[in-house]
């Protein structure tokens, strides 16, 4: 079987990956969903985003899906907490996949599928019945994204820690949800691995309410939210200081950046007004001294500062609005989920809880190899400030050592198509007539590890 | 979810009978500021969070009562030429359910307590309790909290403003 006979598919929550085995990159990244505008009676099929925007580490261009106005749309997705909830609605998205976008025939194809870890088993035989039954797939193998993430790590470093010792730790912050997974020979520890309910979906949601009490309604805006916050957001390395800095006014705002939403009729995508504002903060050496200001907000000491009139004095006819301290307030959750109100760990205690789960002899190489995927790790300095919130967690003696995927959202469908071009691949798929014959569940076994 | 917040749910109508839990629990519950808490976190997993659960019934499957959901597919099916074979399948399929309906039938917690689940994936309470809080009104550290609702912030001014625009907006 030729790899180019495989369809390697990694069906995310916010976007599918997809292409042909053995290829470096995906032929296509394409919402998982369905929008609908206000305009229009019918739901549409979101065109696929523009290759340059996904491969590309920061952009100042808005990365929205399309020339299309998506002002207002409402979405549906199949996917809920990042789990295939809606067949028929994965079967349409995917059926417009393989025949308009993709040209391929599924019953000359085998199927590499990502899917999530702890799938429930409902779950995996819709999916089954998905790729055997309405789709008519040759074979069928499915990989969970750590492992992919951990084979293509390990390939790309023949010499270094990961492909050595044959361990990482893959932590994968994604649309639905944050995973931190030891993987070791390729497989995935699922006894270790520990999950965040919080990723870029919620993220949004939040820079969504954010901005609707501060300044402007955008309640509705998914697709704009989403251009806010991956041209705007980052992760802060001194939160108190950041505050501060976030209320002074003019220039001495390192922060603050305009954005201009779409009005329709000259554009509509929406932008940021000055780009040279988003990397202003860029000048905080985080290793300056702040001169010393008040930290204790007194009820009545707002002179010095912005008040907050100010901030809602915004012309709401103009389309725009400011953003200051919501820039980093957003991508905190996902280190103290507490500041929201969730029970949770923030991102460095989930690592060491699931390091330590594993063996004794593990904990220092998977401390030394910690690999970052996923589309919300792509916020700037993620990884600066993970580290700084993980050092005082570990053990001195043993070393961190945080590598962000180069293009964290590639990175899983990358090992999936290098799995799929390793001579095993063919062995370890169950076919069309193994399912046909033994049904979803004991098929299934054939890829627990 | 408690049988007192299932029964109440039930009696409610039955475009609103597939809310999420949290925020089933947070309809029933008294407290306004648990209400509050709860219904915002639900919120942050929305696709169409603008649009309350009640108005998106043409939009969201999910929120359908099953006789509108059988509709519904017949009026796919046609829509989009499916074979008649299909359209049986289709309306013999379940109508599609939220995550935490499936989790529910899973019934994961009958599972030997050695078996690596969705539940025992779940990374748990942080080890300091200790809450940061936010105005939020303008994003400042906030020593202030809303005896009403329990949101926070920082100074005479954002309180009025909060008073004015956002108190209790999620329960009113
Ligand atoms: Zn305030
Ligand atoms: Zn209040």
């Amino acid at each position: 079987m030729s790899p180019h006979n495989v369809v390697v598919l990694d069906n995310g929550g916010g976007l599918i990956k997809a292409g042909h085995g053995g290829e470096c990159d995906p032929l296509v990244v394409v919402p998982n969903c369905l929008y609908r505008p206000p305009s229009s009676k019918k739901w549409l099929y979101p065109n696929p985003l523009n290759p340059t925007t996904t491969t590309t580490t920061t952009t100042v261009e808005p990365s929205s899906v399309t020339e299309v106005d998506l002002t207002s749309a409402a979405v549906r997705r199949p996917m809920d907490r990042g789990y295939m909830i809606n067949p028929e609605l994965q079967r349409e998205i995917w059926a417009h996949l393989f025949s308009s976008i993709l040209h391929i025939n599924p019953s000359n194809s085998s199927l590499l599928l990502t899917e999530p870890l702890f799938t429930l088993p409902s779950i995996q035989q819709s999916m089954d019945e998905l790729v055997f039954e309405d789709f008519n797939f040759k074979s069928l193998y499915v990989a969970d994204p750590p492992s992919l993430v951990h084979l293509y790590e390990a390939s790309r470093r023949p010499d270094g820690l990961v492909s050595r010792a044959q361990c990482s730790l893959v932590v994968d912050c994604g649309f639905s949800f944050t995973h931190a997974s030891p993987v070791f020979q390729n497989f995935t520890l699922n006894y270790a691995v520990k999950r965040i309910d919080l990723g870029g979906k919620a993220l949004t949601n939040y820079l969504k309410e954010l901005v609707s009490f501060r300044a402007v309604n955008v309640m509705e805006e998914t697709f704009i939210m989403d251009d806010v916050k991956e041209n705007l957001c980052f992760v802060s390395l001194d939160v108190p200081r950041d505050l501060q800095i976030a209320r002074k006014p003019g220039r001495e705002n390192l922060f603050r950046c305009t954005y201009v939403l779409p009005d329709g009729v000259t554009h509509t995508k929406g932008f940021v007004k000055y780009p040279d504002q988003v990397h202003r903060y860029h000048s905080l050496a985080d290793d300056a001294p702040l001169a010393p200001t008040e930290t204790k907000e007194d009820m009545n000491n707002t002179e010095m500062t912005e008040k907050p009139e100010d901030r809602r004095r915004v012309d709401l006819t103009k389309n725009e609005f400011d953003l200051t301290n919501e820039r980093f307030l957003v991508p905190e959750m996902i280190f103290h989920p507490a500041d929201l109100g969730m029970n949770e760990a923030g991102l460095a205690e989930c690592i060491v809880r699931a390091v330590n789960c594993c063996h004794p002899q593990l904990h220092p190489v998977l401390y030394e190899s910690i690999i970052l995927t996923g589309g919300s790790t792509l916020f700037p300095q993620f990884a600066k400030r993970l580290e700084m919130e993980l050092r005082p967690l570990v053990p001195d003696d043993y070393h961190v050592k945080i590598t962000p995927q180069q293009d964290p959202m590639l990175g899983v469908w990358r090992g999936g198509s290098l799995l799929a071009s390793s001579p095993d691949f063919k062995a370890m798929c169950v076919t069309k007539s193994e399912y046909e014959e033994l049904g979803s569940a004991r098929c299934r076994k054939r890829f627990f590890h | 979810m408690d049988d007192e917040v299932s029964n109440s749910l039930r009696r409610m109508s039955s475009r609103t009978r597939k809310v999420a839990p949290k925020m089933a629990a947070a309809l029933a519950s008294s407290d306004n500021r648990t209400q509050a808490a709860l219904a915002r976190l639900e919120a942050l997993e929305n696709d169409n969070a603008g649009i309350e659960a009640v108005e998106a019934i043409d939009d969201d499957e999910a929120s359908l009562d099953d006789e509108d959901q059988v509709f519904m597919q017949k009026k796919q099916s046609k829509g989009t030429k499916r074979t008649t074979r299909q359209a049986k399948a289709l309306e013999a399929r379940k109508a599609p359910r939220t995550f935490l309906e499936l989790l529910h039938e899973a019934n994961l917690e009958l599972l030997p307590p050695h078996v690596p689940s969705y539940w025992k994936a779940a990374v748990g309470p942080p080890s300091s309790t200790c809450r940061r809080h936010f105005c939020t009104v303008c994003g400042f550290s906030a020593n202030y909290t809303c005896v009403r609702c329990g949101m926070r912030f920082c100074s005479y001014r954002c309180q009025n403003v909060h008073n004015d625009t956002r108190c209790l907006k999620f329960v009113a």
